[in-house]
């Protein structure tokens, strides 16, 4: 496709859209006074960067956003609002605290961030112009996770481990009486 | 236009991270309740792993450690999670609210 003489392809059309809605969805999770509706934006953010990650040859990585990003820590931060809030009506400064100021701190970290990125000359012969057509499947992550990085691999497991203990001990009611 | 079939640079990708990077940080400056932190935090986890996975996706020579650490960075997010949102029930319990502000039986 054509447009002001330059040739815009569909992946860039696939990556404005999907960017779009990232960010998008994104601006609506921290301006959402109701918290209710802020973690089903969270959730359209999430989705909105598994497809990214499919612009970027990424599908093994897309999977895993979509299951438990998406699955699971969405469904588990809103059942932990039903939880822990009364539903009800809140006002934007209820929910909100000064965002003015916070508006202005977070836009200079964007445009010093911005900045850099636009500025940055890639060392030559380091970074493609595009990602690479090279197929980075689920069988290279695999090999390199049981083969390079097996320890980090075995030590994610203990953490998830002692993390699970962990939160049902602290989330667990205590015993009537006391112990 | 002298890119690659895709036509994206990378430079897009780093500043969609930067972008929600930011929005994070907002959010995590403004939100009065622990679970909208929590949320913030998620988003600028996920800023990094845009960076991760572009860089790790833009290289001449292709690298699998970007997707690697990636999917380590979803692996503690998760744990994060479950601790945080923990805690934020356990809270709850106590003191009937989970305003950070007003959290302060642990100041000195």
């Amino acid at each position: 496709m054509h447009l002001f003489g330059q040739t815009i392809t569909g992946y860039q059309i696939a990556f404005v859209c999907l960017a779009g809605m990232t960010v998008g969805a994104a601006v609506m999770v921290v301006l959402m006074p109701n918290i209710l509706r802020a973690a089903l934006f969270l959730g359209l953010t999430l989705f909105g960067v598994a497809g990214l990650f499919v612009l970027m040859n990424a599908p093994f990585l897309a999977a895993v956003q979509v299951m438990i990003y998406v699955g699971a820590i969405t469904t588990m931060i809103i059942l932990a609002i039903f939880l822990s809030h009364r539903v009800m009506k809140v006002g934007f400064f209820q929910a909100i605290y000064n965002p003015l100021l916070a508006a202005g701190v977070a836009g200079l970290v964007f445009l010093f961030l911005f900045i850099t990125v636009a500025n940055s000359v890639w060392v030559k012969g380091i970074v493609a112009s595009g990602p690479s057509n090279k197929d980075i499947g689920v069988h290279a992550v695999a090999r390199s996770l049981m083969q390079p990085y097996v320890f980090p691999f075995e030590l994610a497991s203990v953490v998830l481990l002692a993390v699970l203990v962990g939160a049902v001990v602290i989330a667990k009611e205590d015993a009537p009486g006391g112990s | 236009m002298g890119h690659s079939a895709y036509g994206i640079p990378i430079s897009w990708f780093l500043t969609v991270g930067a972008m929600l990077f930011a929005i994070g940080l907002f959010g995590m400056m403004t939100r009065r309740s622990a679970i909208g932190m929590l949320l913030s935090i998620e988003l600028m986890l996920n800023a990094a792993n845009i960076n991760l996975v572009a860089f790790g996706a833009y290289l001449k020579m292709p690298v699998i450690a970007g997707q690697v650490f990636a999917v380590f960075v979803i692996t503690l997010a998760a744990a994060e999670a479950a601790v945080g949102l923990a805690i934020v029930i356990n809270l709850y319990r106590n003191e009937q609210h989970v305003d950070a502000d007003k959290v302060t039986a642990m100041k000195g």
